[in-house]
C-alpha cells in the first residue's frame, strides 16, 4: 500500500513537474500593429446624395460629371461635400440657361436640362469641374471650421492644371462666425450631414469654381484701367509676361498665389490724381483755375500712369507704395470681415512692417451683408466696398483662381 | 631550412630532450587504476614524500619518475576526485601498482584565484565558484561557457551563439566591461571593442582545466574592471594533460523552424599533448564551431530618444514611424510635416493651410523602409579556435611557457547598435616563467576587427546608397509629395501613407530601381559596397587593430616573512595602442597610447591556531589619462568547525573609462556622435566655446538650458561587503550561502548634449516644446559621465550540492541581486530579482559505472533590461538542459547525448539579442580527461 502511495506521489509529482516545464517562455517577437479606422461601405455620400430628394438636381449634376465612381462612391476616402439643394439649383440653372427655364418650372424641366446631351447645355467636363470645386478631400466637420481671420485654403478635388503639377487644386474658404457659416461667400443652409465617408454641407447658392486669375479681372474690367495701369507702372511701366516673379502684375496672375484685391474704381483714381496734381501744379506756380484744368485733363485717362511729364512725380516706388496698399496677403471674402473695424496688415507691410494696415468693417443683416468698408490710413473716411457678390460680373466678393476681389469706391493712401 | 637557424634549433631540441642529468637517480615507474571501475586513471600527481620530484600519469595511467631520492621512498599519489594515497617503494625493478580510491566527501577542491595561492575551496575568504574539467564533461551544455551559468549569482548574456557574457551581481549586458576575464593570466578583453571573446577565442573546451569565478567585486586582486566579477580560466598543463584527446559533436538547432529553418550544429575539437621528457612538453589544440546562429528577430516597434527608449505598440503596416528592434534602416525618421511639407507649401502656396492641419498640426513622423537582422547580418557562426604551448622545465618548479591562443570567426556582438562581426581575428601570445613563489609573465593581444560591420549604421547606408533620404528628389521628399497627393485625392492618412510608403520605396520597379529585396543581386551590390567602406569615410565597416601589451610579475615572499605574515607582492604595466584608422576611436592621424601601471600587495596571517585567518589586499593603479587609484580589501575566515567556515569581506573594485569612454568618435546618424571623455573632444569640437546643453532623457525630450560644464571623467567604483558560510555538513551535504550589500560610486553613463545650430537655444526649447526632435536643432553628442549619486545594491545566494548513494548528487542554488536605490539615475541594472539553478546528476553507475546523466533546470525572473540597443521587459527564463553519457573505459571513448533548452522554448536575455532556442547534440569523444 505504502509503495503505491509512493508511486502514486512521485507520479504526481512528474506530471505536475511536467506541467510546470511546459509553461513557456513568454518569448514576444511580433509587433502589436496599431487600430486603425474600418471603411464601412454603408451609406456613402454617393448613396446619399441619390436617397435625397431635395438633392435630385445635384444628383443629376453628378451623374453628368461621372466622377462618383472614383471619389463620393469610394468608401477609403474621407471627403466633406457642399450641396446646393433643389431650390440652389433652380436658381443657377435658371440663370445658365439664360431664363430659357423659369423659376417655377416643373422640377423635370430642371432636370432634362443637366442631363441633355443634345443641345450639351452642361457639358460633362463642366459638370465635373464643378462637383470636384465642391469636394474637399478630407472629413470638415462646421465645428472645425476657422472663426478667426485670416482664412484657411481648403484645396479641393480640382485640379486646374493637371499637366501643371500633380498636386494643383483650386481652393476653397470655410468660416463661422456668429452671424453663420460659410464656403467661400456662400452660406450654407444646413450643416454636418454624415454619411459613411464623409460630410455634406447644404449651400444656399452653387459654389462654382473661378475660372480667371485676379489679373484676368483686373486686365479686361473697364473700371480698373487705372488700377490696371498703376499696377503697370508699378512694375517699371513695362508689361510683364503673364506669371513673371517678383512682379506685382505676376503675383496677381500667379495661380499659386492668394490675396484679397481692393481695386478702386477709375473714378475715384480719377478724382483722387486730379486733386494731387492739382496740387503739384499750384505748388509749381500755376494759378488754381489752370492747374485745376490741366490736372483734369492730365488725369482724363488711364494714360496718367505713362505719362513721361508724370513720371518724376508718379515713380514706381510710389505708384507701388499705394497699389500693394490696395492687396491683402489673404483671401478675404465680405463675410470673412469683423464686424467693428480692426486694422489687418496689406502687402505694404511686407516693406513697412510697422504699418497700421487697413481698417476692415462688415455689417451684416443676417447672414447677408448690407455694408462693407475698407479704410485707408491716411483717408479721411473709409472706403466703400461696391456690394455685388454675382460671380464673373458683380463688383465684390469676385472669387478668382488666386484670391478674390472687391471694388472700391476710394483710393487707399497709407500715409 | 635555412642553414642559420638550423643550428641553434638542433641545440634547442637537444636541450629539450636531454634529461636531467644526475649522478645517482632512481627511475619509478607505475600504473595507475580506479579501485572500483579497473580504468587507467590519467593526470594524477605523483610525488615522491619529502623532495621535489614529481610527474604526472598519461592518459594509460601509466608515471615514469625519475627521483635523486634513495629508496626506500614513499609516493604520494594524489588527484581530485580520489582520497590521496602513500605508497612505500622500495625496489625500482617491479612496476608499482595502484588501486586509486574515489573519494566520497564534498568540497575537497583547491582554488587558487580567491587570494592567489592554493588553498581549499571551503576556506576561501571570499565567495567563489568553481568548475572543473570533470563538471565540463558531464554538463549537457554544448559549450564550455554555458557551464557558467549554472552557478549561483551568475547571469548570462546571450548575443549570439558564440558571444555570451557572464556577469554577476547586477548590470548584466552584451559585453560586459564590468567583468574581467582572465585566461591563464591573460586579459581576454579585446582591447579596442572592450568586450571578452572567450567564446570566441579562448581556450578550446577540451584544454580547460577549470573554471573559477570570483561574483562581485575583484579589483584589488586582478586589477582595474573586475567590478560585477572576476572569471579565471586555466588550461591544462602538457605535463599533466598528456596524449590524444578529440571530440566530435554533432548537432541540430532551429528544430521547429520558428526563426529560420532547422540547421545542423557541428563542434569539432582535438588537442594533443606530449611530454617529451621530464623537462619538456607541448600542446596543441584545434576547435571549430560552425552552425547557422540563432536570429536576432524582435520586430516590435520601438520608440527612441536619443540613446533612450521604450517599446511601443505599431508595426510597418500601421505606424509609419515604425522602427523595429531587429529591423536596421528604419531609425532614419524625419517629420515630415516640419521638414518637407514647408518645401511643398513653397512650391503650391495654395496647399499651405491644408498641410498645417494634416494631423491636427502635430509632428509626422516618417522612417524609412528597413530590412530584417537576417537579411544583413551575417548570420553563420563559424569559429576557429588555434592555441599551443611550449613549457619547459628551468628547474623541477620552474617552468617557461610560451604560448599562444588564435582565433577566429564570425559572430554576433550587441553594443549600441548589433554587429556582424565577421572574420574576427583575436590572437594572444603569452610568455611566462613561474615559481611557487614568483611568476613573471608578459602577453600581448592582437586584435583585428576583420570585415566586422555595424548592422545599424550599415542599413541606414544601403538605403542612402539605393536613394537618399534628403534632398528634392529624395525619399522622403517622394514620400511626402505622394502622400499629400493622395490625400488630396481622399485618401484616409492610413491609406496615404500606405501609399506614400509603396511610391518612395518604388516597390512595382523593384527588381530595376526601386527598393531591392533582400538577398537580390542588386541588395548584395548595394551591401557588400557600403559594408566595404570605413565608417569614417562614409560605410559601416570598422577598422579596428588596437592591441594590449602587458607585463607583470609577482612574487610570494612568504618563505621570508611567514613568522610575521604571508606576503605576497605584484606589479603590472598595461599598454594600450588604439588603432582603428578614425573608423571607431578619434584616431585618424595616428595610433593613439593609453598606459596603465598597478601594483599590489596582499598580507596574510593565521591567527588562534589557525582558527582565524586575516588577510589584507591593496593595490594601486594608475592610468595615464586618469588619477591614480588606490583599492583595499580585507577579509577575514574563521573556522567554526572542520570543514566549517564564516567569511567576512570587505572588498572595492573600479574599473577606468573603457578605451571606447576615453576615445570613441563615431558618428551614429541623426545627427548624434559619440565621443569619448578625453578633454581633446572638447576642444576639437569647441564644445564649451559654443555652449552645448544637457538633453533629458525624458519624454517628451527637455533640455537644461545652463551649459553643460563637462566635468572630468573618473573611474567608476563599488565597494562591497559580504557575509558568507560554507561547510560540509556529514559527507554528504556541501552547503555555501552569502549575502553581500554594495555601493557603487561615480557610475559611468552616457548623456546627450546638443550644441545649438547658430547658438539658438531658444529655437531648441520651443522646438522641443512642440514635439520636433532635438536633432533638428544641432549636433548632439554623447558624452560620458559619472553620476554624482551613489548605486546601492544588495543580494543573496545559497547553495545545496547533496551527494546520494551510489554517486547520484542532487544541487540547487538560489540566488538574489536587487537595486535599492539608484539614486534617480537610469543605472541600467537589467538583473532578474531572483534565479535558480536544480540539478540532478550522476557521472557513473550501472555496470562498470558506464552511464551518467545530468539534468539541468534553470529559472530565472523577468526583468526590465535596460541597454544601449535597447530597453524594454525580457520576461522570466526556463530552460531544461539534460545529457546522457556512456563510457567505453577500454577504447577511452565516450558517447554523449545531450541537449541544451531542450524544451526549445526560445527566449533572450537582453533586448535585441538572438531567440535562443533548443540545441542537441550527439558528442563522441576520445580520451578526454
Amino acid at each position: 500500500m505504502n509503495n503505491i502511495n509512493r508511486i502514486k506521489n512521485g507520479g504526481l509529482a512528474i506530471i505536475s513537474l511536467l506541467i510546470f516545464f511546459t509553461s513557456c517562455n513568454k518569448l514576444n517577437t511580433e509587433p502589436t500593429p496599431l487600430v486603425i479606422p474600418g471603411n464601412p461601405a454603408g451609406n456613402t455620400l454617393a448613396k446619399v446624395l441619390a436617397a435625397t430628394a431635395s438633392d435630385s438636381l445635384y444628383n443629376r449634376l453628378l451623374i453628368k460629371s461621372g466622377i462618383a465612381a472614383s471619389t463620393i462612391a469610394d468608401s477609403t476616402l474621407r471627403f466633406t461635400m457642399f450641396v446646393p439643394d433643389n431650390n440652389a439649383m433652380k436658381v443657377f440653372i435658371n440663370g445658365a440657361s439664360g431664363g430659357a427655364i423659369p423659376l417655377n418650372a416643373p422640377d423635370a424641366a430642371f432636370s432634362a436640362f443637366i442631363s441633355s446631351t443634345s443641345p450639351n447645355y452642361i457639358p460633362a467636363a463642366t459638370a465635373a469641374n464643378i462637383v470636384s470645386y465642391n469636394i474637399i478631400p478630407q472629413s470638415v466637420t462646421t465645428a472645425s471650421f476657422p472663426t478667426a481671420f485670416p482664412n484657411l485654403q481648403y484645396p479641393t478635388i480640382l485640379n486646374p492644371a493637371p499637366t501643371l503639377s500633380a498636386l494643383l487644386r483650386l481652393t476653397t474658404f470655410l468660416s463661422k462666425r456668429s452671424n453663420g457659416t460659410w464656403v467661400n461667400n456662400v452660406p450654407l443652409l444646413s450643416a454636418d450631414a454624415v454619411a459613411t465617408n464623409g460630410i455634406i454641407h447644404h449651400t444656399a447658392a452653387i459654389v462654382l469654381p473661378p475660372s480667371a486669375s485676379l489679373w484676368g479681372r483686373i486686365n479686361i474690367d473697364p473700371d480698373m484701367t487705372y488700377f490696371k495701369a498703376a499696377i503697370l507702372r508699378a512694375d517699371s511701366g513695362t508689361a510683364v509676361a503673364p506669371s513673371t516673379v517678383g512682379t506685382l502684375q505676376g503675383a496677381l496672375d500667379n495661380i499659386g498665389a492668394n490675396l484679397t484685391v481692393f481695386a478702386p474704381t477709375d473714378s475715384s483714381f480719377r478724382s483722387i490724381l486730379t486733386g494731387q496734381i492739382t496740387l503739384a501744379l499750384i505748388a509749381q506756380g500755376v494759378p488754381p483755375a489752370n492747374a485745376q484744368a490741366s490736372a483734369a485733363a492730365l488725369a482724363a485717362t488711364s494714360a496718367v500712369f505713362s505719362n513721361p511729364a508724370l513720371y518724376s512725380v508718379l515713380t514706381p516706388t510710389n505708384v507701388k507704395g499705394i497699389a500693394v496698399y490696395h492687396l491683402l496677403g489673404t483671401r478675404a471674402f465680405t463675410v470673412n470681415l469683423p464686424a467693428s473695424q480692426a486694422n489687418y496688415p496689406t502687402l505694404l507691410n511686407s516693406a513697412i512692417p510697422t504699418h497700421p494696415g487697413v481698417g476692415l468693417q462688415s455689417t451684416f443683416t443676417g447672414p447677408v451683408v448690407s455694408a462693407a468698408t475698407v479704410k485707408g490710413a491716411a483717408n479721411a473716411t473709409a472706403a466703400n466696398i461696391l456690394l455685388n457678390p454675382t460671380p464673373g460680373t458683380g463688383s465684390s466678393d469676385q472669387n478668382a483662381t488666386n484670391g478674390v476681389l472687391h471694388k472700391i469706391n476710394q483710393v487707399l493712401l497709407p500715409q | 631550412m635555412k642553414k642559420s637557424t638550423r643550428y641553434p634549433a638542433s641545440l634547442l631540441i637537444a636541450a629539450m630532450l636531454t634529461l636531467a642529468a644526475a649522478a645517482q637517480t632512481t627511475t619509478i615507474t607505475g600504473n595507475i587504476k580506479n579501485s572500483g571501475t579497473r580504468d587507467a586513471v590519467p593526470a594524477v600527481s605523483v610525488t615522491v614524500k619529502g623532495s621535489s620530484s614529481g610527474t604526472f600519469t598519461n592518459e594509460k595511467g601509466d608515471f615514469r619518475l625519475i627521483t635523486a631520492s634513495p629508496l626506500p621512498l614513499t609516493l604520494i599519489i594524489s588527484s581530485i576526485g580520489f582520497e590521496t594515497k602513500e605508497v612505500p617503494v622500495s625496489s625500482a625493478s617491479t612496476p608499482v601498482q595502484v588501486d586509486f580510491v574515489p573519494a566520497s566527501s564534498l568540497g575537497t577542491e583547491v582554488v587558487v584565484s580567491a587570494s592567489r595561492v592554493p588553498q581549499r575551496i571551503l576556506e576561501s575568504p571570499v565567495s567563489i565558484e568553481r568548475i572543473s574539467a570533470a563538471n565540463i564533461r558531464n554538463a549537457p551544455a554544448a559549450s564550455y561557457y554555458d557551464v557558467l551559468a549554472n552557478l549561483k549569482g551568475v547571469d548570462i548574456t546571450t548575443s549570439s551563439l558564440t558571444f555570451k557574457t557572464p556577469s554577476t551581481r547586477g548590470f548584466n549586458g552584451s559585453g560586459s566591461t564590468r567583468v574581467n576575464q582572465l585566461v591563464d593570466g591573460m586579459d581576454n578583453q579585446a582591447p579596442g571593442l572592450n568586450f571578452s571573446v572567450g567564446g570566441v577565442v579562448g581556450l578550446t573546451e577540451l584544454d580547460v582545466d577549470n573554471i573559477e569565478l570570483l561574483p562581485g567585486a575583484s579589483s584589488a586582486l586582478y586589477g582595474p574592471g573586475g567590478m560585477n566579477g572576476t572569471i579565471l580560466i586555466s588550461s591544462k598543463n602538457p605535463f599533466k594533460y598528456q596524449g590524444l584527446s578529440f571530440q566530435i559533436k554533432e548537432g541540430i538547432m532551429n528544430t521547429d523552424s520558428r526563426f529560420r529553418s532547422l540547421s545542423p550544429y557541428h563542434n569539432w575539437s582535438v588537442r594533443w599533448a606530449e611530454k617529451v621528457s621530464d623537462k619538456f612538453a607541448f600542446k596543441i589544440g584545434m576547435e571549430m564551431v560552425a552552425a547557422k546562429d540563432w536570429l536576432g528577430y524582435d520586430k516590435r516597434n520601438y520608440s527612441r530618444t536619443g540613446t533612450n527608449g521604450k517599446i511601443i505598440v505599431g508595426d510597418r503596416e500601421t505606424d509609419p514611424n515604425y522602427d523595429g528592434i531587429n529591423t536596421y534602416g528604419d531609425e532614419t525618421t524625419i517629420d515630415i510635416r516640419s521638414n518637407v511639407f514647408p518645401g511643398i507649401a513653397g512650391a503650391a502656396p495654395f496647399l499651405k493651410g491644408f498641410l498645417d492641419t494634416l494631423n491636427g498640426g502635430r509632428p509626422m513622423n516618417v522612417s524609412r523602409t528597413g530590412y530584417k537582422e537576417s537579411d544583413v547580418v551575417n548570420q553563420n557562426t563559424l569559429n576557429y579556435k588555434l592555441s599551443g604551448a611550449l613549457h619547459y622545465k628551468l628547474s623541477p618548479k620552474t617552468e617557461a611557457i610560451l604560448a599562444g591562443h588564435w582565433g577566429t570567426g564570425n559572430t554576433v556582438y550587441t553594443g549600441s547598435e548589433r554587429y556582424s562581426l565577421k572574420n574576427l581575428k583575436i590572437g594572444q601570445y603569452k610568455f611566462e616563467i613561474n615559481n611557487p613563489n614568483w611568476l613573471l609573465r608578459a602577453y600581448t593581444t592582437q586584435e583585428d576587427a576583420g570585415e566586422s560591420y555595424n548592422a545599424t549604421v550599415t542599413t541606414r547606408l544601403l538605403n542612402e546608397a539605393w536613394k537618399p533620404s534628403g534632398g528634392s528628389n529624395g525619399w522622403f521628399a517622394q514620400y511626402s509629395q505622394a502622400y499629400v497627393g493622395a490625400r488630396l485625392t481622399g485618401a484616409s492618412d492610413f491609406n496615404a501613407q500606405t501609399i506614400a510608403r509603396a511610391t518612395a520605396d518604388d516597390i512595382v520597379n523593384k527588381s530595376t530601381t526601386g527598393r531591392p529585396d533582400p538577398g537580390t543581386t542588386r541588395f548584395n551590390t548595394y551591401l557588400n559596397q557600403v559594408r566595404g567602406v570605413p565608417i569614417s569615410k562614409g560605410g559601416g565597416l570598422f577598422l579596428d587593430k588596437t592591441n594590449l601589451y602587458m607585463v607583470e610579475g609577482q612574487a610570494n615572499l612568504s618563505p621570508v616573512t611567514k613568522n610575521v605574515a604571508d606576503i605576497i607582492v605584484g606589479a603590472n604595466y598595461k599598454r594600450y595602442l588604439l588603432n582603428s584608422e578614425g573608423t571607431l576611436f578619434a584616431d585618424s592621424t595616428g595610433k593613439i597610447g593609453i598606459n596603465e601601471f598597478g601594483a599590489y600587495i596582499q598580507a596574510t596571517r593565521a591567527l588562534f591556531n589557525d582558527v582565524v585567518k586575516l588577510q589584507l589586499s591593496g593595490r594601486y593603479d594608475k592610468n595615464q589619462n586618469f588619477k591614480g587609484r588606490f583599492t583595499p580589501r580585507a577579509t577575514m575566515v574563521i573556522k567554526v568547525a572542520e570543514n566549517n567556515n564564516l567569511r567576512f569581506s570587505y572588498q572595492s573594485a573600479y574599473r577606468f573609462p573603457s578605451t571606447q569612454q576615453q576615445w570613441i568618435n563615431l558618428n551614429i546618424g541623426s545627427n548624434t556622435r559619440l565621443i569619448g571623455g578625453n578633454k581633446n573632444f572638447i576642444d576639437y569640437y569647441k564644445l564649451k566655446t559654443t555652449p552645448s546643453y544637457e538633453l533629458s532623457i525624458t519624454t517628451p525630450t527637455t533640455v537644461n538650458t545652463t551649459a553643460y560644464t563637462f566635468p572630468d571623467s573618473k573611474p567608476e567604483s563599488v565597494t562591497t561587503y559580504e557575509i558568507g558560510y560554507k561547510g560540509l555538513l556529514g559527507k554528504n551535504l556541501l552547503i555555501d550561502v552569502y549575502g553581500y550589500y554594495g555601493e557603487y560610486k561615480d557610475f559611468l553613463y552616457r548623456t546627450l548634449v546638443i550644441q545649438p545650430t547658430g547658438g539658438n537655444l531658444n529655437a531648441l526649447v520651443a522646438g522641443l516644446a512642440s514635439g520636433v526632435p532635438a536633432s533638428n536643432f544641432g549636433n548632439i553628442f554623447s558624452v560620458p559621465a559619472n553620476t554624482t549619486s551613489k548605486v546601492k545594491t544588495y543580494g543573496f545566494g545559497l547553495s545545496i550540492d547533496y551527494r546520494l548513494p551510489l554517486g547520484f548528487i542532487i544541487s540547487g542554488n538560489l540566488s538574489s541581486d536587487d537595486l535599492k536605490d539608484s539614486g534617480g539615475f537610469r543605472a541600467a541594472f537589467s538583473t532578474p530579482k531572483y534565479r535558480t539553478n536544480i540539478s540532478f546528476a550522476n557521472n557513473g553507475f550501472g555496470t562498470g559505472k558506464r552511464l551518467g546523466f545530468n539534468l539541468t533546470y534553470r529559472w530565472q525572473d523577468g526583468f526590465y533590461y535596460d541597454g544601449d540597443f535597447g530597453n524594454g521587459d525580457v520576461p522570466a527564463v526556463q530552460t531544461l538542459d539534460a545529457q546522457v553519457s556512456y563510457k567505453i573505459p577500454k577504447s577511452k571513448c565516450a558517447v554523449k547525448v545531450g541537449g541544451n533548452n531542450i524544451l526549445n522554448q526560445y527566449y533572450i536575455n537582453a533586448i535585441g539579442n538572438s531567440m535562443v532556442g533548443g540545441l542537441y547534440y550527439v558528442a563522441f569523444s576520445y580520451n578526454v580527461f
